[in-house]
């Protein structure tokens, strides 16, 4: 394990790693001279190339080294990471999902953020059930394998928690990508309509509501109205294929498409029908959005068109200097799907289309790219997505003027990030 | 209910240390009464502001005055219009700390007793014996985990498939039927026209005894909230505020999510060990440090419930998000020379920095 490289703590780990590569590889042609190391005089040969590398001469380890592989050891600072002033406590908080050192639109399922109000409930999937009941003709339990017999569905969505650039609504304040909007991952989820489920109990048409409760110790609850369960609700137990990660809801969760994270209720246990709403602690204290008035808004369930540049970001420099440069980043809208990302490199004044590259569809990330020449001057980043309903994504200022500055969930506005002549980004908010 | 009884030992033996932390050789009863404020309010060798400001020197200072620390706007400006601590001054304050300064951040009713007053006045007046908390950490650690309801067994693996039972109901025949049991075992969700409400009772005054030994480690003796765990209390007429505080009695619209919440999920790393008496006695006193219900003998049951409603239950309405501008579809955005003039910058994450590598490791806002 010699090349391990030692765990970054620096909050720019791509860059110090990207430099202590270079060094143990004697000197790597690909620093730039603005990233720090000193280029190779024209005509010197890279000894990356002519020197022997151990890998191309002896033989790595064999098959099941790694029953579960991991990542390489040169991308362990590639990890969830949390602020800890926050919250109180870590049992009930949160981390983010490193956004800018992912590319396409699928978050590897290590790297999705967690949010937990009573710890990661560690659940015995034998011992799992998932109950309905309330007004339905026949209240029912099922255990994991009744679940798995279910006609399946596979489908990819974002899970954007509510409070995601929650910090930022008084004004630029974390600088990252990862932490203004990594409470957000997209997942191809394997499960059962949760239709299929309510069908086979059998709704009474009074059934207006249904609660839908975990298993944790917070034990999580959220009402959601009848005709988004009998929508797309599905009632998950894969992820990105494999199973629930115990951090993600194991053995099985709910997913709530396009609306706020917390309502995708974990390690979900019950689905209880109703006529009215439950009114539970995350529905009236928490997810309610505060105005400026003293009056509060509540159910705003549906997540916003959205979009950032996750690359480059204060997290991710640019280290090569001027010349052939791309801008990459993620766009998403609870209402449907992404139509158009337009990026700016003039803090909003003048506007180019991005090209999304990858699959598009409902309610997931969409992955854009905009390559352009970078003279090296500085430039104010941006990014502002349309939906296909014709949702524009709006100013931070756009969203102040509605909502003041204390309604902490949705806030959905334009990102900029500040590129300097050196490469670096900073998390600015411009005129 | 073992486990209960275990949590609430654990609780009392940090009570029991943290008294004799704070023992001083005159322990007099206004050192006893001042347990009351130590939750906001130090005094001593090191004292420092908490929720409130230090109490050294009190006497003679002018209200408002400390120059650390954050007063609201009332107490600043009583301070110039000439307000002093004195005994008289401190008297009338802690008495009715809201009618003697109107609009006070001072989330504290009052010393409803003279002679407590009289003797936490004594203990500032020496200014001495230290009150710093020595219940840092709470410590209720030995969470294993909710009541398990009766589960059947996984069913032995059919040795023949042919054999297995195909239940009637539904399309797939898949699942069984929940026993009644198992639906009340699980089923304990409150909504605010009282469906779900358990036989049961209990008092404010019961309830204040459960809530000291249970929940004020973390949520302050007068829910004020130890530290940066949850604030209960308090808060009144903020939510315009710049800083709104968000509690119980300021801002939640309904008093079943406190039963149900409590019931459901506190305390905190030892969920469900509140039986209905219980739950009922600690949210009749969590009502009370609300001033929603004023009398300690106040019972509350399935059957006061109703008489019970929040005053802010009148302030939510439902989400009309696509009523704001940003939300005109169909409107083609600026695409050239839009806004005035270059962009420059406003505001910067530099100034406010406090990314978790930053050398300042604390900030404003949180994500609730
Ligand atoms: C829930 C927290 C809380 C409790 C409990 C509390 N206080 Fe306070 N106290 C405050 C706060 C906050 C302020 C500042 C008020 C303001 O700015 O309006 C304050 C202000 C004061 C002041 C004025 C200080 C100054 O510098 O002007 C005095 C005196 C005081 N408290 C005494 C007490 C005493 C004695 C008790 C106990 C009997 C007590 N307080 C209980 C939070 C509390
Ligand atoms: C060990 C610390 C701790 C103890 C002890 C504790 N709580 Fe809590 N309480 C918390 C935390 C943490 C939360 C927030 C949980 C979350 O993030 O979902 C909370 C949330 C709450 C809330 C909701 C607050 C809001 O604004 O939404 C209420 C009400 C509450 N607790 C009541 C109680 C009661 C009553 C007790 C005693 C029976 C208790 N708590 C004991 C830590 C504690």
């Amino acid at each position: 394990m010699s090349q391990q490289p030692e765990k970054d703590k620096n909050f720019v780990p791509s860059r110090r790693s990207f430099l202590q590569g270079g060094l143990t590889a004697a000197g790597g042609a690909a620093v730039a001279a603005i990233g720090g190391g000193a280029a190779l005089a024209a005509g010197t040969p890279d000894p990356a190339i002519t020197e022997l590398k151990d890998w191309n001469q002896y033989s790595g380890p064999g098959v099941d080294a790694a029953p579960y592989g991991v990542p390489s050891p040169f991308e362990a600072h590639v990890v969830r990471r949390d602020v800890p002033w926050l919250t109180a406590d870590p049992i009930s908080s949160i981390n983010f999902t490193p956004l800018h050192e992912l590319d396409g639109i699928i978050t590897p399922n290590g790297l999705c953020f967690e949010r937990h109000h009573s710890g990661v409930a560690e659940v015995d999937p034998a011992e799992h059930r998932l109950m309905i009941n309330g007004l339905v003709d026949k209240p029912l339990v099922f255990t994991m394998q009744d679940l798995m017999r279910f006609p399946r569905e596979n489908r990819v969505y974002f899970l954007e928690c509510a409070a995601n650039s929650g910090m930022e609504w008084r004004g630029a304040q974390l600088n990252g990508c990862q932490f203004t909007h990594g409470m957000l991952h997209n997942v191809m989820y394997t499960g059962v309509r949760l239709r299929t489920l309510l069908e086979e109990a059998g709704v009474k048409p009074s059934g207006k509501w249904i609660l839908a409760e975990g298993a944790d110790a917070s034990g999580m609850g959220r009402s959601i109205p009848i005709e988004k369960a009998l929508d797309d609700c599905l009632v998950a137990f894969k992820m990105n294929g494999e199973a629930l990660r115990p951090e993600q809801g194991y053995p099985v969760r709910l997913c709530v498409p396009g609306w706020e994270g917390n309502m995708w209720v974990k390690w979900l246990r019950r689905i209880e029908v109703g006529d009215k709403p439950w009114q539970l602690r995350e529905e009236t204290s928490k997810y309610t959005d505060l105005m400026p008035d003293g009056r509060a808004r509540r159910f705003t369930w549906a997540m916003d068109v959205k979009s950032v540049i996750t690359n480059p970001s204060p997290q991710a420099p640019i280290t090569h200097g001027r010349g052939h440069t791309i801008i990459t980043g993620v766009a998403w809208s609870g209402h449907g799907k992404i139509k158009r990302v337009d990026v700016s490199i003039d803090g909003g004044r003048n506007w180019q289309h991005a090209r999304i590259d990858g699959p598009s569809l409902s309610r997931s990330l969409h992955r854009f790219y905009y390559e352009f020449n970078w003279d090296g001057s500085p430039l104010y980043l941006q990014s502002r997505a349309i939906d296909e309903h014709g949702y524009v994504q709006p100013t931070k200022n756009a969203l102040r003027a509605a909502r003041g500055d204390n309604s902490i969930y949705h806030n959905n506005g334009i990102q900029t990030w500040y590129l300097k002549s050196n490469g670096e980004a900073e998390n600015v908010e411009v005129s | 209910m073992s486990k209960f009884l275990k949590f609430t030992a654990s609780i009392v033996l940090l009570g029991a240390a943290w008294a004799s932390n704070a023992g001083a050789q005159d322990a007099d009863a206004g050192e006893k009464v001042f347990r009351k404020c130590a939750a906001c309010h130090a005094v001593g060798d090191g004292a420092k502001n908490k929720v409130g400001p230090e109490l050294n020197e009190i006497f003679g200072r002018i209200a408002g005055s400390h120059e650390n620390f954050k007063y609201s706007n009332a107490m600043v400006k009583a301070g110039e219009e000439g307000l002093v601590w004195d005994h008289d001054s401190l008297t009338q304050y802690l008495a009715k700390p809201r009618d003697f300064v109107k609009g006070t951040r001072m989330a504290f009713a009052g010393l409803k007793k003279d002679d407590e007053i009289a003797n936490v006045i004594a203990y500032l007046a020496t200014f001495s014996a230290s009150a710093e908390q020595a219940a840092a950490e709470p410590a209720p650690t030995a969470a294993e985990g909710g009541e398990t309801a009766p589960v059947e067994a996984a069913e032995a693996p059919a040795t023949n498939a042919a054999d297995a039972v195909i239940p009637e109901h539904g399309i797939y025949h898949l699942g069984r039927e929940a026993l009644p049991e198992e639906v009340a075992a699980w089923d304990i969700d409150v909504r605010p026209d009282g469906v779900g409400l358990p036989v049961g009772s209990g008092t404010v005054a019961d309830g204040g005894v459960l809530y000291d030994e249970n929940c004020a480690v973390c949520h302050g003796v007068f829910g004020e909230g130890e530290g940066r765990w949850p604030v209960l209390a308090g808060g009144y007429d903020t939510l315009t505020a710049d800083r709104p505080v968000k509690t119980i009695g300021s801002y939640w619209p309904f008093a079943s999510t406190i039963f149900d919440y409590v019931h459901r999920a506190m305390p905190f790393g030892n969920a469900r060990s509140l039986d209905a008496d219980q739950t009922y006695a600690i949210t009749a006193y969590l009502l009370y440090l609300n001033d929603i219900v004023t009398d300690e003998d106040f019972e509350l049951s399935n059957e006061t419930f109703s008489e019970v409603s929040l005053p802010n239950e009148e302030n939510f309405y439902p989400d009309d998000r696509l009523e704001e501008a940003n939300f005109a579809t169909n409107v083609e955005p600026c695409m050239e020379n839009c806004g005035d003039g270059p962009a420059e910058i406003v505001m910067r994450a530099r100034i406010l920095d406090v990314t978790p590598d930053g050398d300042d490791e604390s900030g404003a806002g949180g994500i609730d």
